[in-house]
This record gives C-alpha cells, sequence and structure tokens, in this order.
C-alpha cells in the first residue's frame, strides 16, 4: 500500500523511478574514442565469448571454438549448438554452454561432465562461466524464461529470474548461490567472493560462500556484461550498450512496452541494441538523426561500446569507448594474454586487440 | 614621471598603540596605474582609507599636487578628487542601481525616471550589463562591483583607488574592467589597484609598491618585476614554485563515487545538470558567474532546494538524498564552504572559538542541547593551531581578523564536523598568498585522506593547480570534463564561454 503510494507521488511530481535519470559518463568513465582505434585482429561471424589459458586466445564462433594466434585461426572444438559462454580450466579443460541450457567440460579431469540444471530448474541462458575457488566453476543463468538471444525481451518483460550457479566438477553438483537476478551476466573469482554482473539493474554484485549479497558498483550508465581478472589485478568489465533515457522511459510505461513487444518487430523496439544504424526503420532517439550521411555524435546512443578497467575494489580507473558515432560496439567479452587486451564486439562481429601498456600510460589517472 | 598628484610621506597610521602603517612613503602620478600588493594585514587597506579619508593619519604627511591636506571625511576626499571603491559593498541594498549612484547628489525634487535614463546610458557608455531600475540586493555579487566602480567614475574622480576590484568578476568582466581602467588612464585619471591575483597587477599596472607588516617594501616600474620577485617582497619567502605548480604530474586516481548527481534542475539557474565526485580527488570546478555551479553544489547541500516537480536526483554513495535544510546534509558528511564568508561564512562579533564549535553544534544537533564553554575554548583552540590561525587568542571577534584567517575560521567551522564531501567556494578569494598556500595544502590534505574535494573557484591558476578533474560548468550545466592531464587553461576558458 504503501509502495503503491509512494508511486503515485513519485510519477506525479518526477521522482525516484518516475525521474528517469540516469548517471552520465564522467570521472573514470569519460567517453573516448579508444575502442573505435582499436586493431582489428579477425572478424567473427557469430561471436559470443572469449576464453584464455594466459597464452592462447580461445573464441566462440557460433558452435565452434577457435585458437586465435595472430592473425592464425585453428578450430579446437565443434558442437552440435551454439556456444553460448566459454571457460578455459586451469587443468587444460574448457567448459562451455550450448544454447544456455547445457555446461559442459570438454578436456582435463573432468571431461564430460554435463549439467542441465541447478536446484531442480533447467538452464536456460547460460551466458558466462568462470573459475571459482576450489577448482569448482559458477555460471550465470540470465534468464530462467528467455533464451541467450532474446535477452531484449527479458528486459523488455522486466524479467528477474537470473540467477549465478556453482559447478563442482568434481562431484558434478550444481546450487545456485543468488537468484530472482535481473539478468546475471558475467561473473569473476573476487577473493572467497564472486563478482556478478547484473544487467537490469546496472551494477556489479559480489555474493559471499553464505549466499549474502552487497553492491560493489552501483548505478552504471550501462548494461553491464562480463567481467574477467586483469593480469595486474582487478578486472576488465564488458557493457554491451548504455543506458538512455528513452528506454528507461518505455520500461515505465507497462501498457505502451507491452503494446510495442505485441506489435512491433523485436528489431525495431525501442529498446537496446549491439549495433544500430542499420534500418530507417529504426527508432529515433531524441536526437539520434544522420544528417548528410553523418550519424550525430553527441545523439544518446542505441548502441554502444564500452570496457572498464576496474581496481581490485571494484571501482572503476578508466575506460575504453565506442561512440554513438563508431562501429565497435555491443562488446561482450574481454581477455587479457600476453599483454595485449583482446575484446569482442558482437554489433560488428569483430575482435579487437588494444596494447595494455599504451592504455595504462595514456588513460590511467 | 611628473608631479605626484597624491603623495604620502612618513605616513603612520596606529590603532591601540599598534601600527598598521609605519612611516609610508608612497606617490601617485597623473595618468598612473598603481598596484598596491601585500599580504592580508600589510597595511593596504589602511594605506588606502587613509587616502580616501576614511581614517587620519597619527603622523606624517598627505600631499595632493603638492599641497597638504588631511581629510577628515570621504566627503572631504571627494571634493578634493579622491574616490575609493571599497572591497566590501557599500551600497544601499534596499535602493535602485540608478538610487545608489546619484547617492549624495539628490536634489530637492527628484524625477526618478530621470535618473534611471541617466543611469542607463552611464551604465552603457561603460559597457556594464546592468538594469538601473533594479534593486541592489537582487543582483550578484559582479553586478554589485560593477556599480560600486560605475559610482567612483560617476563622480569625476581624479584618483580612484580600487580594493580587490576584480575578486567577483567573471574573465570577461574582468576583460572589461580593465579596458575600463585603461580608458581612465587616457583620461588622465590616476588609479590605485589592490589585488590579491597578481598577474592582474603585472599585467594592468605602471609601476608597483609592495607593502609588508605595515611597512614599505619596494616600489618600481613594473617592467622590472615578475611573479616571483612580487611573491618574495610579499611574503619574504619564495612560495612562487609551491603556490600554483603544475598538477599534471601527481593527478589522484578516483576513489569511490561519493556524489551522483542527475538532471537536477532549479530554474533559472541550473538546468538538467549531472555530475560526479570521487574520494580521494580534488574535483575543481570552473565557470563564470551565473553559469550555475554554486547553486548546484548548494543544492547538494540542502542550502537551496531544486525544483518541485521533476528536479532530478542526488545519490550520495548510492543512496538517493533530498536535503530541504543543510542539516541532515551536514549530519550526512557534507560541508559546503561558502564563497560569501562575511554574509554566510560566520557571526562577526563571535569569538573564533565561539564560531567553530557553532559549527560543531550544527553536526551534534540535539546531542547538545547546552553550549559546554569548555568544550567551546578546547574545540576552538584545537582549530586555531590545526589550521595556524594567525590571532591574539580565540577570545578574539572574528571580525578583527584578516581576510585569510577569517577565510581559515569558517573552514575550521565546517571541519570540525569531520565531512568526508567538503564543498569549497571560492576558498581563496580576497585572501592574501600565504594564507592561499596553507589554504590550498590544507586541500590536499583532506583529498590524500581519502575525502571528497569540490572546488569551485573563478581563478584559473588555481583551478589547474589543485584539481584532479576539472568540471566546467556553463549555462547551469557540467558541459565539459577535463582530466589534469590535458587541461589548459585555453581549452577551459574555450569550454566555459562557447
Amino acid at each position: 500500500m504503501i509502495a503503491a503510494l509512494r508511486g503515485l507521488r513519485d510519477r506525479m511530481l518526477g521522482r525516484g523511478e518516475a525521474s528517469i535519470t540516469i548517471p552520465i559518463f564522467d570521472g573514470a568513465l569519460k567517453p573516448n574514442q579508444v575502442l573505435e582505434g582499436a586493431e582489428v585482429v579477425a572478424t567473427v561471424d557469430d561471436g559470443n565469448d572469449l576464453a584464455t589459458d594466459g597464452r592462447n586466445l580461445f573464441v566462440a564462433d557460433g558452435a565452434r571454438i577457435l585458437r586465435i594466434d595472430g592473425t592464425a585461426r585453428e578450430e579446437v572444438a565443434r558442437f552440435d549448438r551454439v556456444v553460448t559462454a566459454l571457460c578455459r580450466m586451469p587443468d587444460g579443460g574448457l567448459a562451455v554452454a550450448l544454447d544456455g541450457a547445457e555446461v559442459l567440460v570438454r578436456g582435463g579431469a573432468a571431461d564430460g561432465r554435463r549439467w542441465t540444471e541447478a536446484d531442480g530448474v533447467p538452464f536456460r541462458a547460460v551466458n558466462a562461466i568462470a573459475c571459482a575457488a576450489g577448482g569448482t566453476l559458477v555460471a550465470t543463468d540470465g534468464s530462467t524464461g528467455r533464451d541467450c538471444s532474446q535477452w531484449t525481451h527479458d528486459l523488455m518483460e522486466r524479467g528477474a529470474s537470473g540467477r549465478l550457479v556453482a559447478l563442482d566438477p568434481r562431484t558434478g553438483q550444481a546450487r545456485t548461490c543468488a537468484g530472482k537476478l535481473e539478468y546475471a551476466y558475467g561473473a569473476c573469482a573476487m577473493g572467497d567472493e564472486i563478482l556478478m554482473s547484473e544487467s537490469w539493474r546496472h551494477r556489479l554484485v559480489a555474493v559471499d560462500p553464505d549466499r549474502r549479497r552487497r553492491t560493489v558498483l552501483g548505478r552504471l550508465p550501462v548494461y553491464p556484461s562480463r567481467l574477467v581478472a586483469a593480469a595486474n589485478g582487478g578486472f576488465w568489465l564488458t557493457a554491451f550498450a548504455a543506458r538512455t533515457q528513452l528506454v528507461e522511459f518505455v520500461l515505465r510505461e507497462t501498457a505502451f512496452r507491452h503494446r510495442m513487444i505485441r506489435e512491433i518487430s523485436p528489431e525495431h523496439w525501442i529498446a537496446p541494441r549491439l549495433r544500430s544504424g542499420q534500418s530507417y526503420l529504426e527508432p529515433m532517439q531524441g536526437a539520434h538523426l544522420r544528417t548528410m550521411g553523418v550519424l550525430k555524435p553527441w545523439a544518446p546512443p542505441r548502441s554502444y561500446g564500452l570496457v572498464i578497467r576496474l581496481s581490485p575494489e571494484g571501482i572503476p580507473r578508466y575506460s575504453l569507448h565506442s561512440r554513438v558515432d563508431g562501429i565497435h560496439h555491443g562488446i561482450v567479452a574481454a581477455a587479457e594474454v600476453s599483454g595485449a587486451l583482446y575484446v569482442l564486439a558482437k554489433g560488428p562481429g569483430r575482435l579487437l586487440r588494444l596494447s595494455i601498456a599504451d592504455m595504462e600510460k595514456d588513460l590511467a589517472t | 614621471m611628473t608631479t605626484p598628484i597624491l603623495e604620502l610621506r612618513q605616513a603612520t597610521k596606529t590603532y591601540g598603540g599598534a601600527p598598521a602603517i609605519e612611516n609610508v612613503d608612497f606617490s601617485l602620478v597623473e595618468g598612473e596605474i598603481h598596484a598596491l600588493v601585500g599580504e592580508n594585514g600589510a597595511g593596504k587597506s589602511t594605506l588606502t582609507k587613509v587616502m580616501a579619508g576614511v581614517v587620519g593619519l597619527t603622523s606624517g604627511a598627505m600631499l595632493v599636487r603638492g599641497r597638504e591636506v588631511s581629510p577628515r571625511t570621504p566627503l572631504e576626499a571627494r571634493q578634493l578628487g579622491i574616490a575609493m571603491v571599497f572591497q566590501e559593498n557599500s551600497l544601499v541594498p534596499s535602493m535602485t542601481v540608478a538610487q545608489n549612484l546619484f547617492l549624495g547628489q539628490e536634489k530637492f525634487y527628484n524625477r526618478l525616471r530621470g535618473i534611471y535614463i541617466a543611469a542607463q546610458q552611464f551604465l552603457q557608455s561603460l559597457n556594464f550589463d546592468v538594469t538601473p531600475t533594479a534593486t541592489v540586493a537582487q543582483l550578484g555579487a559582479a553586478k554589485k562591483q560593477m556599480v560600486e566602480i560605475a559610482r567612483a567614475v560617476l563622480h569625476d574622480a581624479r584618483v580612484i583607488i580600487f580594493d580587490e576590484p576584480t575578486a567577483s568578476l567573471t574573465p570577461e568582466e574582468k576583460k572589461y574592467f580593465f579596458d575600463l581602467v585603461r580608458d581612465l588612464k587616457r583620461r588622465g585619471v590616476s588609479v590605485i589597484f589592490i589585488s590579491h591575483a597578481l598577474e592582474e597587477a603585472l599585467q594592468i599596472s605602471d609601476r608597483i609598491t609592495v607593502l609588508r607588516d605595515g611597512r614599505h617594501v619596494v616600489t618600481d616600474e613594473t617592467s622590472k618585476f615578475d611573479r616571483a620577485r612580487v611573491i618574495q617582497a610579499m611574503v619574504g619567502r619564495d612560495l612562487s614554485k609551491t603556490l600554483y605548480a603544475e598538477r599534471k604530474a601527481h593527478a589522484r586516481p578516483p576513489g569511490e563515487r561519493v556524489l551522483t548527481i542527475e538532471n537536477l534542475r532549479m530554474a533559472p539557474m541550473v538546468k538538467n545538470n549531472s555530475l560526479s565526485v570521487f574520494a580521494g580527488q580534488v574535483t575543481g570546478v570552473f565557470g563564470l558567474v551565473g553559469s550555475g555551479r554554486t547553486e548546484t553544489f548548494k543544492i547538494a547541500a540542502g542550502v537551496l532546494k531544486r525544483d518541485f516537480f521533476h528536479g532530478g536526483e542526488i545519490f550520495l554513495r548510492g543512496r538517493p538524498v533530498r536535503y530541504l535544510t543543510p542539516a541532515p546534509a551536514v549530519r550526512d558528511g557534507i560541508a559546503y564552504i561558502t564563497e560569501d564568508r562575511k554574509v554566510e561564512g560566520f557571526f562577526e562579533t563571535m569569538s573564533i572559538a565561539r564560531n567553530v564549535y557553532m559549527g560543531l553544534l550544527a553536526k551534534l544537533g540535539r546531542r547538545r542541547p547546552f553550549v559546554q564553554a569548555r568544550e567551546a575554548e578546547a574545540v576552538g583552540k584545537k582549530w586555531v593551531e590545526a589550521l595556524n590561525v594567525r590571532a591574539i587568542g580565540q577570545d578574539v571577534k572574528v571580525v578583527e581578523l584578516s581576510g585569510g584567517n577569517q577565510q581559515k575560521i569558517v573552514i575550521a567551522k565546517s571541519l570540525v564536523q569531520e565531512p568526508n564531501l567538503i564543498i569549497f567556494d571560492e576558498p581563496t578569494r580576497g585572501v592574501d598568498v600565504g594564507a592561499i598556500s596553507e589554504i590550498h595544502q590544507l586541500i590536499d590534505r583532506l583529498a590524500d585522506e581519502g575525502n571528497a574535494v569540490v572546488m569551485i573557484s573563478s581563478y584559473l591558476p588555481e583551478i589547474m593547480a589543485q584539481s584532479d578533474r576539472i568540471l566546467v560548468c556553463r549555462q547551469g550545466k557540467i558541459v565539459e570534463e577535463f582530466s589534469a592531464r590535458e587541461a589548459t587553461e585555453e581549452k577551459i576558458m574555450y569550454a566555459a564561454i562557447h
């Protein structure tokens, strides 16, 4: 009752959730064009995730896994379904998620181990796997209602069925560490805790062994995705889209949203995308206009590219951007190999490489 | 140089036996711009007050065109052709701009419309954008200053003394002011110019006189001075390397995001403003007068209120806050140190200790229902020592302190609350170089200790020297952000104006 009255007051006065305010990119998130100027290493048509053992880079491309060394690429595994998440295990095995519905270990001590559910609930959208303490794996199941490819549906339906699960390759056990998450997308070990992205709430959450949660980094101006550990401590966080006030407004307007879902093709919804500017039917967002063939750089972004360097405490140190007029958008994964940062831009289907030493010199305060 | 239009010989003025100026020689020639510089308490104001007839000399002589005079009132001085534009505002706040301009020149029958037209024409001739019908109380500090200057020019003075005329002016307004001073010079008017901004003194004056501790140190052609020599003469030690040193190589990395402002609105000053402030950093905020920078942070500190409808959101360490008064903001660790210390900063007739204690009471609220004299003494003593306040004792009234020491009291009044977000608004305005250095060191120390520090300043060298990141505010919102490494004065100014 009180919440309903508060909601009514907020709608009248434009406060709280109804204020539709979003944080700006400032401080360590100040925009630049570093991602846009990154070297393009390879084109991957259906790239979903990256993994590394410290020397080699593995790319999940559709149903196959490629090892990329310079310009050479070698297929190291092929599956019957799309690989939606990938993790290189310390014993040399590869943990993969197939179509988001099954986690499978290939190679290493736990070769052949499979999981299709945790605590009786089947996997639906496993989108990230990471190694955790004690030889276990952690995975994020974005939604139990929608497949990985239908993440926009989950956002527009304001889904909150994501979860973080712990998988034990030795025993085959799977248990839920955190549930009712608004699209869990990416996890990484942080001491005894697991650091996890919750995309629709724009935050990073740490879950301790007793399943207690604490917000490490909140109110991000983006939809965060995967997290990987950085060699010099801290993390790399990718973000597949930036928030806009228009999308926030649509998310608040339930009737409009339901009608949009019912009547309009998903690629033309007012929703974040991994790429944009492909069709004139795309919704214009405020000033998002093309004039004389040039997309105005000051327009609010429909798609965006961003990687954030985090300190060991989870505080942003600097960030790499591809802005609204760029093309390296929809960043879903990053991996650090031999002093270089590899970034997977799912929007244009490109694998990018950046020198970490150069970035530290130019961007770190 | 020709015969001095104004001269002081062995001028001494004592207050209660203590000399404010002692055996000072000073001369001003016709059509000269003469800068008078020195730390607060050096005797600049006393010297100029003697010239303007505000106070009389204890010993020594004052000569106008070679004739010994001793003006006993400002009116007598004005009749001798000497006018003074005071550092403290001397306008009547309840009267209009035009009425203030013509104050003292009233006739038996005054036609209001006539003086408005005359004032309008006169202000336009000076290129001052001030409405003559506006009440002075409604004007900002910069426009009040313009009215003061206009009044001195209107009185057709042959010697005009400006005491800190540019302290509250924006860079654009300063340019107008300097043009005006040069125009006065062309017309043969002599100008005495007191300023703490040494670049201005070096830029505009023909000669510079330096005072220290009430004594004359040096007078010389401006071309023979540089910044380091002036500072050394003022303080007796070399501060030039520490005062506005480059920060580029020593910028601090951002810590936790302490304050987030999203789409803040307060018509007509703040328009959809968004920014963040991080722990362990000094965030410098630059902008012209009227750019909404002070109002934005006053809203954050609960001093002003945002718009009632769709006023935006403020988050303190991720928690939404909406302060209607400053008290809850103080309890949450926000300190706003005002730009206008004389009006908002302290109780001038109360002692240093009581003023500082007042800050603590604001934080403790109901937990200190009664004033505890011993605690007040202890708190006052602690902060007088901590901030090196130069006073005879903590029982001294704040009004009796110099500008720099008054500013330290205002700062102490906030720091006693142990805040972790400290907003300094023009922290060194009207403060001498020695105190500026100490205040800068304090700001650095607060940031090094992990506090989030905001420093609003109109003085670009200060912004460049102190800030780890610089936000530029224009027309009610932040329009640009620079890291210490990439910032230049040109870039900042361009962002602030265009």
